[in-house]
């Protein structure tokens, strides 16, 4: 049973346009939640620690830093404004006190230090408190500075700048599992990158054709496998998935294996092609499957099985009647993302009317529930949704033509170890934890 | 006569759509061009298709841009003429050979920048043929100095990178044919966008569509 927690953002329906949140990702331990927005901006959220007296609820997530990651450029040469919308954020697992993250936008990926400082050095003998160089002179002792504390500053300082290596436009990026290297990926070809090299990148696939007349299928997302350094899949705007061993060539061109599930001639319709597109692949957290969105539906898929997904999930079926509306508002280019729960027995993803929806794969129970301010008041249970596709609607369902096509939830992400989700609508970050006891 | 209407307009939306997107903060988005693209293509074939049905004259029809091995029946019984020569060199894993094999087929003397100009016989000669699949447009010369000019703009610019980022021929056409499209059309998209400097004449739409697709694809 799910319930809400808090909600972060503006509370205005007026949103403007750089707030609108682009990607959600929680940290390897579940510590940290960073977002990324419109406007370049990043802003990430700490856990407090667990309230050993208020044990019914696990700790709220409050502000911990926030800094411009990119800002708007201008490409000269092609006379080409390059937005500064935040496309993905993924961490670094921690290696010190210091958190790392890659954030990037359309062309640039950058590698940022978020650090804490809670003391500074006080007693120089040179300087004054405010930094001004003292008089000589009136030095007379010597003493040695020391640490004192002070008021917790979180600092963020880009690292690495890994810049001029996609002539297209950046829609995944992910950390291999040797926690040295990552891949980006862009419409047409992928880069592998080893973190502490900015000036080169190796291409590792290059789908772009010969002549881009004869262009058929893009590349829209890629990831790395979570334990197999050497795997990587990537989704086409054809529905397939191919996945890839880098030991076999240096350029995997040649997949090792090919997902694709044959289309049901039953549905074929006018915008098959658009709708098969897949928006989103997330591989679960044993490695043994993986997971695809494409708009109407959730599929997941075993890596031992290339000619169809072992479970479907139907999302949104009642939207298939309405893609010639769907085309014409632009809804049916929207990217859902999806998410595995930490022990891989749940998927979500988001839909319309700022709906979004859970899987459990063992008891193949689905639940639709929404993101709202009206359910605010912290440990409300959420009420479960239903759309009614046709008919009579009974009381409490929402009919399709009501749904807000506006309100859509594109990003979400769940605790890697806990039962709390992060669910992002345009602007605003809601997180609903489940009832503990 | 409502098929053709409904596709006529779904492909003066997704013209619409296209140029709209040029205008867009980040540059044309190759995965939005190329859905558009594909809703235009399919669109144009069942426009064309609800067109033949009605057993109009002047139907022009263009070669294919994609022969995609998922396209519409019409598409493949038209195809079978050539389908015994093709089928030693159709299927591959990667979707990219399929488009060669064909092309390679019905162009052998072309080369150069734009291998997929394919021939222009008209379709009268293919039927009779039985031959080359080539649908072209009836008003060959205009179309063939349309593909100069596309194809040029092509070899001036050394630099890949340029010519993708940019678009420069789908820009170029879209200018040129955009406007006269809105004209021609009864189901014009209702928010008009910005106004294209040339002004050209009227076409009749077969033409100018199957241009457009062209255009469109050519980034």
């Amino acid at each position: 049973m799910w319930c809400f927690s808090q909600v972060k953002g503006a509370v205005d329906d007026d949103v403007a346009e750089a707030d609108i949140i682009s990607t959600v990702e929680f940290n390897h331990s579940g510590e940290l939640l960073a977002t990324g927005d419109k406007g370049g901006r990043v802003v990430i959220f700490q856990q407090e620690q667990e309230n050993k007296i208020q044990s019914h609820s696990r700790g709220e997530y409050n502000v911990y830093s926030t800094f411009q990651s990119h800002e708007p450029e201008f490409d000269y040469l092609k006379s080409l404004e390059i937005e500064e919308k935040i496309n993905k954020i993924r961490w670094l697992p921690q290696k010190n006190a210091a958190q790392f993250l890659l954030s990037t936008n359309d062309k640039t990926i950058k590698l940022w230090k978020i650090s804490e400082r809670d003391k500074r050095p006080e007693g120089y003998n040179l300087k004054e408190e405010d930094g001004r160089y003292r008089d000589p002179t009136t030095v007379t002792t010597l003493r040695v500075p020391v640490f004192r504390p002070m008021d917790l500053m979180v600092e963020a300082s880009p690292r690495r700048i890994f810049a001029n290596a996609h002539t297209y436009h950046i829609n995944s990026i992910s950390i291999n599992s040797d926690y040295e290297t990552y891949l980006s990926a862009d419409d047409l070809r992928i880069n592998l990158w080893h973190l502490e090299i900015t000036d080169r990148s190796f291409n590792i696939v290059d789908i772009k054709p010969a002549n881009m007349e004869e262009l058929t299928e893009v590349i829209t997302a890629a990831e790395f496998h979570p334990n197999s350094c050497n795997t990587f899949v990537y989704s086409s705007s054809k529905g397939t998935i191919r996945l890839c061993d880098m030991r076999a060539s240096a350029l995997c061109d040649r997949h090792s294996k090919l997902f694709e599930e044959p289309e049901d001639p039953s549905n074929r319709s006018f915008f098959s092609e658009i709708i098969s597109s897949i928006s989103d692949v997330k591989f679960s957290h044993s490695g043994r499957y993986m997971m695809t969105r494409d708009y109407l539906s959730v599929k997941i898929w075993d890596l031992n099985m290339e000619n169809r997904p072992v479970e479907t999930y139907q999302v949104h079926e009642y939207l298939r009647s309405k893609l010639c509306s769907l085309y014409e508002n632009d809804c049916i280019f929207d990217k859902f993302e999806c998410c595995w729960n930490g022990s891989d027995s749940v998927v979500m993803t988001g839909s319309y009317n700022n709906f979004f929806r859970m899987f459990d794969r063992n008891t193949k129970r689905d639940i639709t529930l929404e993101a709202s301010r009206e359910n605010n008041k912290p440990r409300t249970v959420l009420k479960p949704r239903k759309v009614c596709a046709s008919g009579k609607r009974k009381k409490d369902e929402i009919s399709v033509d009501s749904l807000d096509f506006n309100k859509k939830i594109l990003h979400t992400a769940w605790h890697p170890k806990e039962n709390i989700i992060a669910v992002a609508t345009t602007n605003n970050l809601y997180i609903f934890q489940d009832k503990v006891n | 006569m409502e098929v053709q209407k409904e596709a006529q307009r779904i492909m003066t939306l997704s013209v619409w759509k296209m140029y709209h997107s040029r205008m867009q903060r980040g540059g044309l988005r190759l995965h939005r061009s190329l859905q558009l693209s594909l809703v235009m293509r399919s669109a144009r074939e069942l426009y064309l298709s609800a067109k033949v049905e009605v057993h109009e004259p002047e139907v022009s029809l263009q070669p294919a841009r994609f022969l995609d091995p998922r396209l519409h029946s019409r598409r493949e019984a038209e195809a079978e003429a050539e389908a015994a020569p093709l089928d030693g060199e159709q299927p591959s894993p990667e979707p990219m050979d399929t488009q060669e094999a064909p092309r390679a087929q019905e162009a052998p003397a072309r080369g150069g920048p734009c291998p997929a100009k394919v021939s222009r016989k008209r379709r009268s000669s293919n039927l009779s043929d039985g031959g080359d699949v080539g649908l072209v447009p009836s008003k060959k010369a205009r179309l063939e100095e349309e593909a100069a000019s596309l194809e040029i703009p092509d070899r001036l610019q050394p630099s890949p990178a340029q010519a993708e980022g940019a678009f420069p021929n789908l820009a170029r056409v879209l200018q040129r044919r955009f406007s006269g499209l809105l004209n021609c059309n009864p189901a014009a998209p209702p928010t008009a966008p910005p106004a294209c400097e040339a002004k050209p004449a009227c076409r009749p739409a077969d033409s100018m569509l199957n241009v457009l697709v062209r255009a469109v694809v050519a980034f």
